[in-house]
């Protein structure tokens, strides 16, 4: 038997291809939107999962410093070392600054400073892609890949310069900023750093100049082997007038309360743009079918059965389906990294995509079919 | 001749429309075509020619009456014998329209073919009929060819190629040889003459061509809206 759908698909291969090709844009664009969606939910546990502390201590009656502001004297993680179940520590600062980057553009990063001789160092090695984490106490910085700049180039901060020794790939703040790195005394002197004017006026007025320069937004911790982090911070909370929480307590801030209305905004947008373009892939192949009454009532005049014509038509949906998900992907991956944020293409997500829009195409083409067949047959062809 | 029946009718009616806007067709026409017969249908433009046929051929549903297609009662007064109409059609007559009607996306040798092929038939022997008709008619150098691409004779002698490739015993031909030229009509109405008297086939053919009529053995007009038949004897092919 002869394949109608390949030679209706043959015959007119061109626009069919256009066609596949404007319905695979569409469904890129909304793999890309589901990505961008996927890619906020990611970006905004970079720096937990880089960490990898296991508890996060912060000011008391505070949710940490990704939500809201939080200091805690440094030496604390000394004190908290006393816990028996508690094995390594570490003091962190986070603050926003602006960079000028070699392009000379002024770029908001998310800064954090680490302890480069302690337990705990923030830089997750795999994000190394050049050169090295930071190794002296002072004036040297580990920068994102995408602030452009190279290795052993100068950045001014505040008062001094810092030399690049080190770049990383895809480390970002919750809200999606390249994230620097300074040591832990750059950073405590970069936030409390006043300028000469302020300190002249602050000692004519008798004030206390030296800043305490020992606070630090958090202090992390790991725990020993067996011990439960649920306990452990329950524990803290208790004695220590200190907000403790779980990496994974964190991980529902972070999800919940710092990204939330972003997340949501975007992600009813993805649901609607997955909506709209259903019915507009529905209605294109539904057109399509239409548009192919005249030939089906010729098919119908000489004589073949409707499973012959809907199987036709359904094959050809099904192939338009296929192609049309083939370019969309080929589009969504052509374009992706072309985004300023995170993009996070997941097969899972393409793959539920397609069930719907083929779900969706098969049923409009049928709807097509069952109308073409239904067509009085002298009235489709004049008579 | 033989006295089998081709095709009979007995008082078919066919009414489109009501109220206002109703067309009276035919009322209670009747005619009969036996098996090895050769009817010409002639009867001026509205008469409803087309849509006689298009009964026969289980396209259009009828008011009223009873069709015989061979000893088949097909249509019933008010039901067809069976719901798949299409089957009758594919299976049992062979329709060359007034356009051709080829598949657009198929080239002439499939168009001819792919009835066979729904039929059952296996793949050899659909071609090699189909090319037998597509030599008879001269265009089998055409046969990969897209019905596009031809003109509009070429176009119609590959419809009634098609028409015959499934080897029906009743063939309905609404003014076939309109788009040919007299040579061509000519050959192409003795063609079916021979094959009704070779195969035994029952044709109703309609025309304006008054330079065909000595093939058939019957002419049958549309006159109050009822069918008059008169018979005549056809110029024999030999
Ligand atoms: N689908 C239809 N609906 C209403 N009237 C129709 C329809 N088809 C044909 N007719 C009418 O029936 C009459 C016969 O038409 P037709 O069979 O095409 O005539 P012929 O083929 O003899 O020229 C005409 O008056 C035509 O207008
Ligand atoms: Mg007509």
């Amino acid at each position: 038997m002869i394949n109608l759908a390949y030679k209706d698909i043959a015959h007119s291969y061109l626009k069919f291809i256009v066609t596949a090709m404007g319905v695979g844009m569409l469904l890129g664009i909304v793999l890309i939107m589901i990505g961008v969606y996927r890619g906020m939910v990611i970006d905004a546990q970079v720096l937990l999962d880089d960490i990898g502390a296991d508890l996060w201590v912060v000011q008391e009656n505070t949710l940490g410093p990704f939500a809201e502001s939080s200091r805690v004297h440094e030496d604390l993680k000394n004190t908290l070392r006393v816990n028996p179940e508690i094995d390594k520590t570490a003091a962190l600062a986070f603050l926003n600054l602006q960079i000028k980057t070699p392009d000379g553009i002024m770029k908001r990063v998310y800064s954090v400073g680490y302890d480069p001789h302690g337990d705990l160092p923030a830089i997750n090695p795999e994000r190394l892609v050049a050169g090295r984490s930071i190794e002296k106490s002072h004036y040297e910085i580990v920068v994102s890949q995408k602030l452009g700049f190279r290795l052993q180039d100068k950045i001014r901060l505040g008062r001094n310069i810092y030399t690049v020794v080190g770049i990383t790939k895809g480390a970002v703040s919750s809200g999606g900023d390249p994230v620097i790195y300074v040591s832990l005394k750059d950073a405590q002197e970069l936030q409390f750093l006043y300028s000469n004017a302020r300190i002249r006026n602050d000692r004519a007025r008798g004030l206390k100049v030296d800043a305490d320069n020992h606070l630090v937004n958090a202090v992390v911790a790991t725990v020993v082997k067996g011990s439960d982090p649920d306990a452990v911070a329950e524990n803290i909370r208790r004695w220590k007038h200190l907000s403790a929480f779980t990496v994974s307590d964190e991980r529902n801030i972070l999800t919940k309360n710092v990204i939330e209305t972003a997340s949501k905004q975007i992600g009813m947008f993805t649901v609607i743009l997955v909506g709209v373009s259903t019915i507009i892939i529905a209605l294109i192949i539904y057109t399509m079918t239409l548009e192919k009454i005249k030939e089906i009532s010729i098919m119908k005049l000489v004589g073949l059965p409707n499973m012959t014509i809907t199987k036709m038509i359904a094959q050809e949906t099904v192939t338009l389906g296929v192609l049309a998900f083939i370019f969309g992907n080929l589009f969504a991956h052509a374009i992706w990294d072309k985004f300023p944020k995170r993009v996070v293409l997941e097969m899972d997500d393409a793959w539920a995509l397609f069930s719907i829009i083929l779900v969706a195409s098969v049923l409009a083409s049928l709807f097509g079919v069952y109308k073409a067949i239904k067509a009085d047959p002298s009235a489709a062809i004049g008579g | 001749m033989t006295n089998e029946v081709g095709i009979k009718v007995e008082n078919l009616t066919k009414i489109f429309g009501s109220g206002e806007s109703e067309v009276r067709v035919l009322e209670n026409a009747s005619l009969e075509v036996k098996k090895g017969e050769f009817a010409a249908l002639v009867a001026p433009s509205g008469a409803g020619k087309t849509t006689l046929l298009m009964m026969l051929g289980c396209v259009i549903e009828p008011t009223a009456g009873k069709i015989w297609l061979g000893d088949e009662l097909v249509w019933d007064e008010d039901r067809w014998s069976t719901p798949d109409t299409r089957r009758i059609r594919r299976e049992k007559i062979g329709f060359i329209f007034q356009a051709h009607y080829l598949i657009p996306f198929l080239n002439i040798v499939e168009n001819v073919k792919l009835i066979p092929l729904v039929n059952g038939w296996p793949d050899e022997k659909a071609e090699k009929k189909a090319m037998e008709l597509l030599e008879y008619f001269d265009i089998a150098d055409k046969r990969n060819a897209m019905p596009s691409q031809l003109s509009g004779g070429q176009n119609q002698r590959a419809a009634i190629a098609r028409a015959l490739s499934n080897e029906p015993k009743i063939i309905l031909a609404d003014e076939p040889t309109a788009a040919l030229d007299m040579e061509r009509a000519v050959s192409v109405v003795k063609m079916l003459r021979r094959i009704v008297e070779e195969q035994n086939v029952a044709i109703i053919m309609v025309t304006h061509d008054d330079r065909l009529l000595p093939y058939c053995d019957k002419i049958l007009s549309i006159e109050n809206r009822k069918v008059v038949t008169t018979t005549q004897s056809a110029h024999l092919i030999v």
